[in-house]
């Protein structure tokens, strides 16, 4: 058995939630909406209809690229990509060739464990999503609602190596997304999707396999159709035993694009590429250029929120929070604005509070479940003190409500002295009942055994 | 004509796939004839230094020329409008030969 | 009231007058239609009488999508489309008291410079029916020459405004790129294309300019330039600097050369300069338009599967199918860089060139075209011919700029001529400035009016 490096690049296209589509003013959420009741010429692809871009839908891109520290082209246009499927009006998709908004960035990412590793970005580009087919037996329907909904490309360098790692950047992505609040990124709604290329380096052939100087393979399988985080694990290391395989069986594998079938688990090949498509792109002569300036760059740049990582290290700096419940907080944007809502409120009752570095206690209420986050703060709040709060024992009342208990349950202590010690917690309910919680559960034990031995 | 301009059967043939059209025995005949003249002809510009000039796709000199999102919709059809000139459709959907 | 040849604004005046109704002026061009259309074959879609709605009826080109009337190109693909929605160019013609009449015919898609690829039927030229009236815009001219329309608005990618004009003896007037949306205007070559009017008066073209022209929030490439109010711009003669240039008086008939020179020196007598220039050959301006425009069409003619609208791609022509095969070709792998990218290397000198000689001159005159009218079945023998008469006009297409035609007199064989005045960017209130003034020098040595009177 031979040793195989997988040399894995990613493609990711996510829908952008913008208002109005790429190209017109039809409404961009199609979702459960009638079949064709979301068009107008520009997006049905009629004769002398014409683009014209939508502003937030090139910002947002821009604010994209950014956070995965990419350089923003100054100049950038779009082009037509030239293909005929049913799905495409126009018979060509206006997308991004040779000038895309933003180029060669990276993203570092840590796991939950804290190891750290930086991929390599490519571009991320701006163009239009297509309509949707639906095959029947004597016909496929096509809807263009979808048509013209505005589409960002994210390309990936080949820097992956296995499945695992593939999946908890694309989870690292679609939260990034989120923050950006530029779209549901949803892999079930088809509104973040994944198109893995994977290829094999045989580690037998003298190959330099020196990080930076991979010979890539001279093949690349491109996966489509998976639609959730964990196919995409299933599908690569599908992929990469299908390929291991062929490579033992002294073959090489084809330059093709596979789908995935995740009732069966298993790739089925949808075609064989023999050369490169010829998408005869050109510049789109109905869209003027865009010339993005420093001034406007900066002003956006603005706009991009503290993202998961600068979030999670400022938890551990400011917060004194440890790494794993940083880094499970900040996944969660919502779950992260929380946590700061209540802290900011707790900040007003800072007198009630005992403990000096709380927002530490506040933390592990919420990622360990013990206070629901999904309370309102003020509830949360209340809950948060009283755990916090050291209780204050009255004796005086302590002793008066103890005897109260025994009195009042004499049957339960003859049980307890037979020997059945699973009654006090009993009877330390009972007393706490009485006591309103002016008292800590710990003493009131103490005390009860007191009285009975 | 010069050998080298003049396109091959199976250009021909591939160029038709590539757009999209399909073509008779007497078209691809007269096709190769035509394309390879207008080929000739318009090489004319090989001979021609442009250096390092920039490309015009388009000559308005404006950018960054966008709509606002959210912008009203005073263009939308109605479902019947959208399918109005198809010629295939079945309930709200546009229909075509079963692909693949 | 018999208002044979009176122009599109002394008609308007006429009704604000109450010396006319629009019933009165509608059924005068539809009679006129009904009685002649036959013989010219200008129109593809003339409306039912009942149809049209009030306004001063002038025609437009079968490529404008008009609402609810069908809209063709002049191809089988769009035999039957009925457009559900309006073009940015009819919509302004309607709102400013217009009504569209009918739909006039043209080359297929636009293709071709002598209305002989519509798959309905040549338009035949006015003056003398076995000729060509040119093209694409061939039944606007047409129907504007035989005055079956006041005025007509035309479309040009290269030529196809101006060069019908000069054949068919009408204005002509190619506004510079981005004046006039093109939004329903049905794509050609979208970096080239430009709507514009065809008229028997300088005063209705510049009246039909500034109705059409203007910032469209539908159209990216429209400028956001002020339009000028061009009427009131004609009032005032201005003196200009004209140049000529040798490059494009090569090839060209000795008749038209020595009509054309004597425009010039009716301009030297109005006052103006004529002032020799240089610049780059058309004949690079050939290659660099058929470049573009092949490989724009190619990408423009993609949408036409029939699954949405019209009928599949086996209904495209033979003109169309050559020139998407051809554009496919200049686009494809191992091809671009020395085509489409050649080309649009070039245009950026061409236009350079022009900016360098509109720095020593007002405008360019020249020739509209090589010669004057073919006949009809000439055009089929050369398949690059349209491009060869169109050569006078391609440069200033591929720079975009403004550029008019007008009639300058009548060859040995009784078919007009055509002279061109091409200028810098939005200067078209100057064009039609000198324009007038030639006007009302010469009337066109009568050639409107003669062509007019033809048609009794």
């Amino acid at each position: 058995m031979k040793n195989y490096l997988p040399i894995i690049g990613l493609e990711v296209h996510v829908e952008l939630k913008t208002k109005s589509k790429m190209f017109c003013q039809c409404s961009a959420s199609y979702f459960n909406r009638p079949a064709n009741s979301q068009t107008c010429p520009v997006c049905l692809g009629l004769p002398g209809a014409l683009p014209v871009p939508n502003q937030k839908a090139i910002e947002w891109t821009i604010l994209l690229g950014r956070a995965l520290n990419c350089q923003i082209n100054h100049f950038s246009k779009f082009d037509r990509k030239h293909y005929f499927y049913p799905d495409l009006p126009k018979g060509y998709q206006i997308s991004q060739h040779d000038q895309p908004i933003a180029k060669d960035g990276w993203y570092k990412l840590k796991n939950y464990k804290g190891e750290e590793k930086t991929y390599k970005i490519r571009r991320v580009h701006l163009e239009e999503d297509t309509g949707k087919l639906i095959h029947t037996t004597d016909g496929t329907l096509i809807d263009f609602n979808r048509s013209g909904v505005p589409l960002v490309e994210i390309v990936s360098e080949p820097d992956f190596h296995n499945a695992e790692e593939v999946k908890e950047f694309l989870e690292e992505l679609q939260i990034l997304i989120r923050y950006l609040d530029i779209s549901d990124a949803d892999m079930e709604k088809g509104t973040m999707r994944l198109e893995p290329n994977i290829s094999l380096i045989c580690r037998a052939t003298k190959q330099s396999l020196t990080k930076n100087k991979i010979n890539l393979p001279n093949y690349k399988v491109e996966i489509k159709n998976i639609n959730s985080f964990r196919f995409v694990k299933q599908a690569i290391e599908y992929e990469i035993q299908r390929q291991s395989d062929i490579f033992n069986q002294g073959k090489q594998p084809k330059q093709e694009t596979r789908g995935y079938d995740a009732e069966k688990n298993l790739t089925y090949s949808l075609r064989v590429k023999e050369e490169a498509a010829d998408y005869r792109y050109f510049p789109e002569p109905d869209i003027p250029p865009m010339i993005f300036k420093n001034d406007f760059l900066n002003k956006l740049f603005k706009k991009v929120p503290e993202l998961p990582n600068e979030k999670l290290l400022r938890y551990q700096n400011k917060f004194k929070l440890n790494y794993s419940d940083a880094f499970i907080l900040t996944r969660n944007k919502k779950m992260a604005d929380y946590f700061e809502l209540i802290l900011n409120q707790l900040s007003k009752r800072k007198k009630e509070i005992r403990i000096i570095d709380y927002p530490k206690e506040i933390a592990k209420f919420i990622v360990n479940k013990k206070i629901a986050w999904q309370l309102s703060a003020e509830q949360f709040i209340e809950k948060a003190i009283k755990l916090m709060t050291p209780v204050v024992t009255d004796t005086n009342l302590l002793e008066k409500v103890i005897k109260e208990v025994i009195k009042n349950n004499s049957q339960a202590v003859s049980d307890y002295k037979k020997g059945k010690t699973n009654v006090l917690m009993y009877l330390v309910g009972q007393a706490m009942k009485d006591l309103k919680g002016k008292a800590e559960a710990k003493k009131v034990l103490e005390k009860i055994k007191e009285k009975l031995s | 004509m010069t050998k080298k301009t003049r396109l091959k059967i199976e250009q021909i043939l591939h160029l038709a796939d590539l757009a999209g059209v399909k073509l008779t025995e007497a078209e691809v005949k007269k096709y190769q004839d035509q394309l390879s003249q207008t080929i000739e002809y318009v090489s004319n510009l090989k001979n021609y230094h442009v250096g390092k000039a920039k490309i015009t796709y388009q000559t308005t000199n404006l950018s960054n020329i966008f709509f606002p999102d959210g912008e009203k919709n005073q263009r939308a059809f109605s479902i019947s409008e959208a399918l109005l000139n198809a010629k295939n459709k079945k309930d709200n959907f546009f229909k075509t030969k079963k692909i693949l | 009231m018999n208002i044979t040849g009176y122009t599109l604004l002394e008609i308007i005046k006429l009704v604000k007058k109450r010396q006319i109704t629009i019933p009165e002026v509608t059924s005068f061009f539809y009679n006129r239609i009904k009685k002649f259309n036959q013989r010219l074959n200008a129109f593809i879609t003339v409306l039912d009488y009942q149809q049209i709605k009030p306004g001063i009826p002038i025609a437009v080109k079968d490529n404008f999508c008009t609402k609810g009337i069908k809209t063709t190109a002049a191809s089988k693909v769009l035999a039957d489309f009925i457009s559900p929605y309006e073009s940015t160019v009819t919509d302004k013609l309607i709102k400013n008291g217009l009504t569209i009449i009918g739909k006039t015919n043209m080359d297929a898609w636009a293709h071709g410079s002598s209305t002989e690829t519509s798959d309905f039927g040549p338009t035949k030229n006015p003056w003398n029916i076995d000729y060509s009236p040119g093209g694409s815009s061939g039944g606007s001219v047409a129907a504007v020459s035989a005055y079956l329309v006041p005025a007509a608005i035309g479309s040009e990618t290269a030529g196809s405004i101006r060069q019908p004009a000069s054949w068919s003896g009408v204005i002509g007037l190619k506004p510079t790129y981005g004046r006039v949306s093109r939004y329903g205007l049905i794509a050609m070559g979208s970096s080239l294309d430009c709507p514009g009017p065809l008229t028997i008066s300088v005063a209705d073209a510049a009246f039909l300019l500034k109705v059409i022209a203007g910032k469209d929030n539908y159209d990216a490439t429209t400028s956001f330039q002020e339009v000028p109010d061009y009427l009131k711009k004609l009032e005032k003669n201005q003196k200009f600097v004209i140049g000529i240039t040798d490059e494009y008086f090569e090839g060209v008939l000795p008749e038209i050369k020595n009509k054309i020179f004597t425009c010039l020196n009716i301009f030297r007598k109005l006052g103006h300069k004529i002032k020799k220039i240089k610049l780059i050959s058309p004949k690079y301006a050939i290659s660099v338009y058929t470049i573009i425009q092949r490989a724009e069409v190619s990408s423009n003619l993609a949408r036409y599967d029939g699954i949405r609208f019209g009928n599949p791609r086996e209904f495209l022509g033979s003109e169309a199918k050559k020139r998407i095969m051809l554009g496919t070709y200049t686009l494809s792998h191992g091809y671009y860089e020395s085509f489409y990218k050649k080309a649009q290397q070039f245009r950026t000198l061409i236009i350079e060139d022009y900016i360098k000689a509109f720095k020593e001159v007002d405008f360019i005159i020249s020739p509209t075209t090589p010669t004057t009218a073919f006949k009809l079945g000439e055009f089929e023998k050369y398949p690059f011919f349209g491009e060869l008469m169109d050569m006078l006009n391609e440069p200033a297409s591929v720079a975009g700029l403004p550029a008019i035609n007008l009639p300058a007199g009548l060859d040995k064989n009784n078919l007009p001529i055509g002279m061109q005045i091409v200028g810098p960017y939005f200067y078209e209130d100057r064009i039609l400035n000198l324009a007038n003034q030639f006007e009302k020098e010469t009337d066109y040595f009568g050639v409107i009016k003669k062509g007019i009177l033809r048609y009794q």
